[in-house]
Parts: structure tokens; sequence; C-alpha cells
């Protein structure tokens, strides 16, 4: 599928297949084009080119099929919040076609998975970000969905609710659910996915297993050291030494992808490049690469420390 | 899709308006009592009502000249003060004095019967009487020339003179009063303007800023991803506001009828015919906007230029025939001056609904042009809308 807004090409020849109860991750930096892909998916965006099969329906001959069968939490798409979430799931069960007393209880199971009996006649408006997530959870489900589309569902959730969320998900594909988890979280895609699509400019770069994306940067190695206030001279002399491939730097962790190579101690060069900048180490080591390296490696994600240097070089 | 899934689609999309319309308490007091209650009494106050219990002169100083000193100008004096709309009619100022003393506060008005009043009357002719208000009371002129005018339909000068002898009231300056057919008074008129704006500015806003605040919350993009028509969606969201715009006719001729004592010639159900015509009209108009994808504020905005349409085009300041050049042009094709035309010629004139053929086409056309337009564009809006 290919997606244009004008000029602007959001997604392009998106092609992938993705498994009946399969949990996939479509991670990429925030404008790759994965907001866009689920909402083509969700039938709210026409392809400009290609089209897809969802749950066995055609996306745009079978476009309401489709809906039936799909669930989507995003960002854009909200209940109503002017009313309680009891209310804003009858009127959802009533568009999805349930008969009243499977939506009852279809209302009342989920309600209690949730713990949102209590919360469950107040208006959406008063509950809090985290509920608020929840809630649309529940909303997606009502229906019973074969796909669910989890858009960037984790943030503005507390680290138990996401962990709590993480499980359930899982759970919910053990059941046959299949899940299309977007996110710019790297660490959350290599703790639950099956697969992870690899999604940058609209492209999609590579597709596989968290361990198979992570050992297609096994030649490189990771030293991440603690050492706050860098400036961007010592970033750039970093980079510039042999054997760096990326460097990324949030304040105060400095990660480095390197070239294994056995003849030289790449540590001891950065650490020395440190200490002659005068700055602080609070701790420093190597580590085996994570999704985020494999991340970094496949997109490109050295813009930002090109950004960060170019803005340095004004400065001085 | 069956028929029975369609109708509890639009059922359930207008249920959940209502409910989301009921947590809205503002919604509430502003959309069925505010805007009613405040055009009405609006027009109330400015036309003095149309019936007997609103007397909005009834406490004023006005003065009574007779210069025909008749039995007819007796019987004129008494039926005004009968009519307890002029409970402070002075006698005894010359014409020239009363009209000294207006302006400076101690009169705001003056009656005056010119000479031969009578003999005009006998003659089978209509008699004449002069109203001279204070310009620099706003308001005060029509209240006084309206009172004047319901007050002298009850008039009888003597049993001697025909029953068909009437009499005419002329303005202050060289403005005369010439009532032609119906006789009415200026807040009937008026009544008939009133509903249509208070229908109009209450429903265009529901209507079409509901679909864009639905559209910025992210609540329309919810319908979309479920399996609900485009069509059921608008129909449900036209019944809930249909029966808003109920409850507001209701509202407004409560008032109007209960309140400024006026009395349409008409029957309830056309009148609640006509309310949903213009109501229609106004949704499928709003639905039209909304298919732009533009936002609140420019909802509020084109609401702004579409009352003020109303008012400059829809005969409240000029009648659309007496228009020339291009506001007769706008007048000619701007529905709702038809759904008003409407309003007029039944509420004023007791003209039955179905009589007026080429109003309600022209309203029919609007309205099922309007509502096809939107649902075309909404269908090829449909990414821009969500996007």
């Amino acid at each position: 599928m290919t997606k244009a807004f004008g000029h602007f090409t959001a997604v392009d020849s998106l092609n992938l297949r993705i498994n009946p109860g399969e949990l996939f991750g479509l991670v990429g930096p925030n404008g790759a084009g994965k907001t866009t892909v689920v909402r083509m998916l969700c039938t709210l965006l026409e392809p400009t080119r290609g089209t897809a099969t969802i749950a066995g329906y055609d996306l745009k001959r079978e476009a309401a099929e489709v809906r039936r069968r799909i669930g989507v939490v995003s960002d854009g798409i909200s209940l109503y919040k002017d009313l309680t979430i009891e209310e804003n799931l009858k009127l959802l069960s009533t568009l999805y076609d349930l008969p009243r007393d499977v939506g009852q209880r279809r209302v009342r199971e989920l309600l209690e998975m949730f713990n949102f009996q209590e919360k469950s006649k107040r208006l959406v408006r008063q509950l809090s970000t985290g509920w608020t997530k929840k809630a649309m959870i529940i909303a997606a489900l009502i229906h019973d969905p074969k796909i669910l589309f989890l858009d960037e569902v984790t943030s503005g959730l507390d680290p138990q609710s996401a962990v709590a969320l993480r499980e359930f998900t899982r759970n919910l594909c053990d059941q046959g659910v299949t899940v299309i988890w977007t996110t710019h979280n790297m660490q959350e895609p290599e703790l639950i996915c099956d697969r992870v699509g690899i999604i940058s400019e609209g492209e999609l770069i590579q597709i596989g297993s968290p361990a198979d994306l992570k050992r297609s940067v096994s030649e490189q190695a990771v030293i991440e050291a603690d050492s706050p206030a860098l400036d961007a001279i010592t970033i750039e002399k970093i980079r510039d030494l042999k054997s760096v491939c990326k460097v990324a730097y949030d304040d105060p962790i400095l990660r480095i992808a390197c070239m294994r190579d056995e003849n030289e101690d790449i540590e001891e060069k950065v650490v020395n490049v440190l200490v002659s900048s005068g700055a602080r180490i609070r701790a420093i080591g190597k580590k085996d690469p994570t999704l985020e390296d494999a991340f970094i490696s496949l997109t490109g994600g050295e813009e930002e420390i090109d950004r960060f240097i170019e803005k340095g070089r004004e400065r001085t | 899709m069956s028929r029975l899934k369609v109708l509890r689609d639009i059922l359930a999309v207008m249920t959940n308006e209502f409910g989301v319309f009921r947590r809205n308490r503002s919604a509430i007091v502003i959309s069925l009592v505010v805007i009613p209650f405040f055009f009405t009494a609006s027009l109330g106050a400015g036309q003095g009502g149309a019936g007997t219990t609103f007397r909005p002169t009834a406490a004023l100083p006005i003065a009574f000249v007779d210069n025909d000193l008749s039995v007819a100008s007796g019987r004129l004096y008494e039926t005004l003060v009968r009519s307890e709309m002029f409970n402070r009619l002075i006698q005894g100022y010359r014409e020239d004095n009363a009209l000294a003393a207006l302006g400076k506060g101690s009169i705001y008005a003056a009656v005056v019967v010119p000479k031969g009043f009578q003999d005009r009357l006998m003659a089978n002719q209509p008699g004449t009487i002069i109203v001279y208000v204070d310009d620099g009371a706003p308001g005060v002129g029509n209240a006084v020339l309206s009172a004047v005018n319901a007050t002298v339909q009850t008039y009888n000068p003597t049993t001697e003179i025909p029953t068909s002898t009437y009499v005419e009231v002329e303005g202050f300056s060289t403005i005369q009063i010439v009532q032609k057919g119906a006789r009415f008074s200026g807040f009937a008129l008026g009544l008939t303007i009133t509903m249509s704006l208070v229908i109009v500015f209450a429903t265009f806003y529901e209507i079409a800023g509901g679909m864009s605040r639905e559209r910025e919350e992210g609540t329309y993009a919810r319908l979309l991803i479920s399996p609900i028509s485009l069509g059921a969606i608008m129909i449900g969201k036209t019944l809930y506001d249909l029966g808003l715009n109920i409850v507001r006719a209701i509202v407004v001729l409560g008032m109007a009828i209960y309140v400024y004592g006026a009395r349409p010639n008409t029957d309830f159900v056309t009148l609640l015919a006509i309310t949903v015509l213009i109501s229609l009209l106004t949704m499928g108009f709003g639905l039209l906007i909304s298919s732009l994808g533009v936002g609140v504020r420019a909802v509020v905005i084109i609401e702004f230029f579409l009352i003020l349409f109303l008012f400059a085009f829809s005969g409240f300041i000029l009648d659309k025939e007496l228009m020339k050049g291009i506001p007769q042009i706008i007048a000619t094709y701007l529905p709702w001056s038809y759904g008003i035309e409407i309003f007029k010629r039944t509420v004023l004139l007791g003209a039955p609904l179905l009589s007026l053929t080429f109003q309600l086409q022209f309203v029919g056309l609007s309205i099922v042009l309007f509502y096809v337009l939107s649902y075309f564009l909404l269908k090829l809006a449909r990414e821009r809308l969500v996007g």
C-alpha cells in the first residue's frame, strides 16, 4: 500500500503479512508513517495505491466488513467525553449490532476485567489519562474484534498500567486476537512482540523477530557511558574515532555503536577523549546491542546527533 | 445492511446526541431557554406585545389632543383608556404644546384627533388620527403605535356609523402607517421572523458546530471506524435537532401567545410543520458547511454572517419585493426568506400551508440539495475530516 498526501508520500509501497494471533510491532520515529498505516488499515484513510486484506476482507471493497472485525485505539479516535464509559459502550454495542444481552454481558466483563466497575458511571472527561486510555481499550474490545490496532497506546500510562496492558495484550494474542502495536518506544516491542517491522520515512525497512533484528547488528558493540553535560565538540571527536558507527547522546547517557575489533580497545579511546575534554565519567561499559541499537542502525538515528553537533558549532 | 440495523443506528446516534446534550447544562440553558426567551422578549420589548396581557405603554404619560371635540373623538378617548394600555392618557394639551413637550420627558407621545374626524367616519371614509412619538426614546414609537393599532381594532365610534369604517393611524413626520389586507401588529410580524431566527441561530451552531467538535475531539473518527453508514449518522443528528427545535418552537410560541398575547392565524400543527421545514433547511446547510472541514471557530463566524443575511434579506428590515438590485437577487435565492414567507402567510394571513406551493417547493428543493450535497461532500472529505 502507498499513501500520498499531495506530493508527500507518507507510506511508500508497504508490503507485509501479519499472521492470525500474532503480536506485531510497527516501530519507527515520529512522522515515520505508523499512524498513517493504522489509519489505512482501519478504513479511515484510503490507500493511494494498493490494498490490503484484513481478516479475509478487502479493505477497499468490503470496508464495512473490515470495520466489524477491527478494534482501534489511537490518539485521533476518542470516546464521547460528556458520556460515561458505560453509555459510550452501550452506543458502540448498538453500532456493532450486538444483541442487547450479549452487549450487556460484554460491557460487564470488560469493566470487570479492567477494574472499571466503580468508574463506569463517571463521565469520560472526569477520568485521568490512564483511565481514559483504558476506557478506549475497552471500547475497542467491545465487539470482540479479530484484529486490534494499538497505536502509541502506552504513552501517558504509568509504568504499572503499561506493564499490565502489555500482559493483557499478550493474553489477547494467546486467545487468537491479532494485535498491531505501533510505537516509537523501542523497549516495548522487544518485550512483547512476536515480530517487529521498522518503518522510517514511510518505508518498511526491516522486518523480523526482535532477536533477528538484534542479530542484524551483532557485528556491532555498544559502549554506554554515563557522562553529563557533554559538548558538541566532544561528541564529534568521539564520532571521528575509527570503528565508531553511531553516536547517540541523551544527557547524561552516551551510547556509541561501533564495529567489533579485536585489535583495538575502543572503550579506552572513548575514555581518553572524554577525559581530555574535561568531561565527568560516572560509569562506562560495553553492552549487547538492543532493538533500539538495531533501530538506530537501520534508520540512521544519527541525524539527531548531527543536529546537536550543528547547534554546537553555531554556538562556538 | 438491513433496514432494522439502519434504524437502530439512527436511533443510537440520536439517543447519543441527546445523552451528550443532557450532560451539558449550559447548552440546555442557552439553547432551549436563553435563545428563545431572548429573541421573543426582545421582540416583545420592541413591539409592545400583540394582545392585552403585555402593556408596555400603560404607564407612559401620553397626551390626547382632541381637535374634533366630537362624540366619535370622545369615544376614541374612552376606548384608549378602557384598553388599559394608556393609563396615563392626559387631556388638555394643545397640539403645539404637546409637540413642544415631546422629547423633554414629560410626555412620550401625543395622540391627535384632527378636526373632521367624526365627519369622515359619518361619510364612511377612513378616520385618521396622528400619533407623534418621542424619537429620543428608542422603542417607544413602535410600542405606542402598536398599542394604538391594537386598541383601535375594537373602536366603535357610535351606533350610527357603519361598522366597515376604520381608523388609520398616522405616524410621526411623513410616515403614514396604512394597513392593507389582514390587520396585524408589529409583534405578530416580528414573531414570524423571530421564530425563524431562533431556529436558524440555534440549529446551525448545533449541527455544524457539533460536527466540527466531533471531528476535533475524535468521536467522528470513532463513528467512521464502526459499521454505521454516513446516512444513519446524518439522519440521527437531524432527528435529534428536530426534537430540540420543536421544544424551541413551543417555548417561543408559548411565550408569544401567553405573555405577549399573540394570536397566530394558523393551527399548532402547521406551525410545527414550518418549524420542521426551516430546521431541516438549516441543518442541511449546517451539514454542508461541516463537510468543508471547518473548525468550531469558523462555524461561529459563518453563523454570524448567516444571521446577518437573514436580517438583511429575509424581510426583517425590508420586504423582499421592495428590494432592488443585488439585495433582491440574494433575497430571491435565499431559501430561508421563503421559510419566513411561509411563516408570514400562515401566521399572519392564515393561508393554508399546502396552498403555498412555490415557497414549499423552493424550501423543499433546497433541503434536498443541501442534504445530497453534504452527503457526497462528507463522503469525499472523509480523509480530510479525520486527518
